[in-house]
């Protein structure tokens, strides 16, 4: 695991992401790190033009994290927007609040057209929390 | 898992016992012969496979087909049928790409007579039939007409004058899956869909220009219309972001709805409900419209190839007018009657990666085809050939009317990438005849012919095990994808 908190790994059909956080908040500013590296090649070259305030609810933490990283895909693929700058307000397992700032991108490499469940299972490791996540691409 | 967990069948089939795990419902059937059985041992789709036949109200066996590979919760390559009334419908099972298929269009024209135009043609293709991210479509909805669309498809196509009736006959289901309700899709799916009807996307979808390359069976072939060195062309593409967001709702709903009904799951993505329930009843109408968006893509795009071989050919060629042969779908699910156990049950099959594939005689196929059986399509990795099939009394009896749908991976697409340079790859396909057109190296390197299966093998097991029977092989001249 590299100290970004996130790590793109191997999957035969598609793309998945290994991420690791101290808390649940962390996980989900990694998880949305990772996704941004999948789809633009820098994210330093984004400018921070847009600003979006997104309130979401799921079942429990591992549809929460599917909930919120579907949530920025859906901003690429409709605006062409990527959020290198995220302000997660308010965090619980049910539940997240979170300021997204950032702009277009000039060309998306990969198009993250939806995130599984596959074998999604957030662990507790002595370092923290551990999560894979299986994008459909 | 290992080989030795298998017992041989036939040379085609290897079993997994129902007494492999504990919370096996039926056994599970692989379509392989050695060398794709171990091809298969390789990554996880085996035990994706074993995870299938766990799922309440599986009958038979829980099948998977020689081009399996491993996917998130179903393997691609796999079919299950369950019982109704009170068998599953699973959201993750069908997939995300509802209703990807295949659609094959013939030509009047020889190879020979293309030829010196093929670069026009390829261009022309790529100009017309929008591919990529974020590139919208020429056809212009509101919200209301893309409810009509969704409920109506490939009749909405004919309305509008994107289709001929023959290519609705041609069509499974004729384009059109009835009691499709878009009340049960969210507005995120329209709007992700609303601009989207007639566009290829990214990935491994693609339009492919084709020549016809060896004919195994005279008589089908002819009723199909296919003859030597025709020109013919493939597209590949599904329901786009509205079929996407159709799967990622349902299968976020059904994370709370199978603990309700008390179901168990090795894996989350198998999320499911009991097809008598509200929520089975629900996810299917809104699949059933999201089917009936991928028939109204990809009969947008047949109208642009129709103009684009107009644009490119037309006054240089004896003919530009293109005729259907078929289209399937290669993701799925479909309530259908099969005999179980020696009685007619009514089932859901989902085929996830597979194709149906009607023996002759089912009432349900064209008139046309009857006879012969339903013709099957099967398009090979990039580069590599592709092939016509037909449905046999094999598959009615094996394997719910199903058969293999393509090549299946065996390289991950990180993996592609690393090893191959997708302008390399340009290049040497250039040299091989083949025109590409691509928007991005990189997806062309990830959807490069290495890090595909032998098509011709996965046929082989097809034909040889009776699942599915050859009829045409054709090999490509032309590559448009996004």
């Amino acid at each position: 695991m590299t100290c970004s908190g996130f790590e793109i790994i191997d999957h035969t059909a598609d793309w998945a992401l290994r991420v690791t956080g101290n808390d649940l908040r962390e996980l989900l500013y990694n998880a949305a790190m990772g996704m941004n590296r999948l789809m633009v090649a820098d994210v330093t070259a984004i400018p921070q033009t847009h600003t979006r305030q997104v309130t979401l609810s799921a079942y429990d933490a591992e549809s929460l994290l599917v909930v919120w990283l579907s949530e920025l895909a859906y901003f690429a693929e409709m605006e062409q927007l990527v959020f290198p700058v995220i302000e997660l307000q308010e965090v619980s397992v049910q539940s997240v609040t979170a300021v997204l700032r950032g702009g277009h991108a000039p060309e998306l490499q990969k198009h993250i057209k939806a995130v599984t469940y596959h074998n999604l299972q957030i662990s507790q490791t002595a370092q923290g929390l551990e999560v894979t996540i299986v994008f459909d691409v | 898992m290992k080989e030795s967990d298998f017992k041989r069948v036939t040379p085609y089939i290897h079993e997994i016992p129902k007494s492999f795990r504990d919370d096996m419902r039926v056994p599970a059937r692989f379509y392989a012969d050695g060398a794709l059985l171990e091809t298969a041992l390789g990554d996880k789709s085996l035990e994706q496979l074993v995870n299938t036949a766990t799922l309440p109200g599986v009958v038979k066996y829980a099948l998977a087909m020689p081009d399996i590979h491993q996917g998130y919760g179903f393997p691609i390559g796999g079919v299950i049928a369950t019982e109704l009334p009170h068998g599953i419908i699973s959201p993750g099972g069908v997939g995300y790409d509802i209703n990807c298929g295949v659609r094959l269009l013939a030509s009047h024209l020889s190879y020979e007579e293309v030829q010196p135009y093929l670069d026009t043609l390829a261009s022309a293709l790529q100009a017309n039939c929008p591919s990529g991210v974020g590139r919208g479509g020429e056809v212009k909805l509101s919200m209301r007409e893309l409810d009509k669309l969704v409920t109506e498809g490939s009749q909405w196509a004919l309305k509008n004058g994107y289709a001929t009736e023959m290519d609705l006959e041609r069509t499974e289901e004729n384009g059109r899956l009835d009691g499709a309700d878009p009340g049960k899709v969210s507005d995120r799916a329209k709007k992700r869909g609303i601009d989207q009807v007639g566009t290829l996307g990214a990935g491994n979808h693609f339009i492919e220009v084709d020549r016809v390359d060896e004919i195994f069976d005279e008589q089908a072939a002819q009723r199909m219309g296919l003859f030597p060195d025709q020109i013919v062309v493939q597209i590949h593409c599904g329901s786009r972001g509205f079929g996407h967001q159709v799967c990622t709702d349902y299968v976020n709903l059904f994370q709370k709805v199978v603990h309700k009904y008390g179901i168990h799951l090795p894996d989350r993505e198998l999320v499911c409900a009991p097809l008598s329930s509200p929520e089975g009843q629900d996810y299917l109408a809104a699949m059933k419209a999201a089917a009936n968006y991928a028939f109204v893509n990809r009969q947008v795009l047949t109208f642009l190839i129709r103009r684009s071989f107009a644009e490119a050919l037309r006054g240089k060629v004896h003919k530009t007018t293109i005729y259907q042969v078929y289209d399937i779908a290669h993701n799925m699910a479909k309530i259908e009657t099969h005999e179980v156990d020696g009685r007619l049950v009514e089932v859901c099959v989902h085929r996830k990666g597979a194709t149906r594939a009607f023996g002759p005689g089912s009432p349900v196929l064209p008139d046309v085809y009857r006879d012969i059986g339903q013709p099957v399509l099967v398009p090979g990795s990039m580069g590599t050939a592709s092939w016509v099939l037909l449905g046999t009394e094999g598959s009615m009896a094996q394997s719910f009317g199903s058969t293999c749908h393509g090549a299946g991976r065996v390289m991950s697409r990180n993996q592609a990438k690393r090893s191959i340079r997708g302008s390399e790859l340009r290049d040497e396909l250039e040299k091989s005849g083949i025109r590409v057109r691509a928007g991005s190296m990189a997806g062309l390197a990830e959807e490069a012919p290495a890090a595909y299966k032998d098509v011709d093998r996965v046929i082989e097991v097809v034909h040889g095990a009776g699942i599915a029977k050859k009829v045409v092989r054709i090999v490509p001249v032309a590559v448009v994808k996004g």
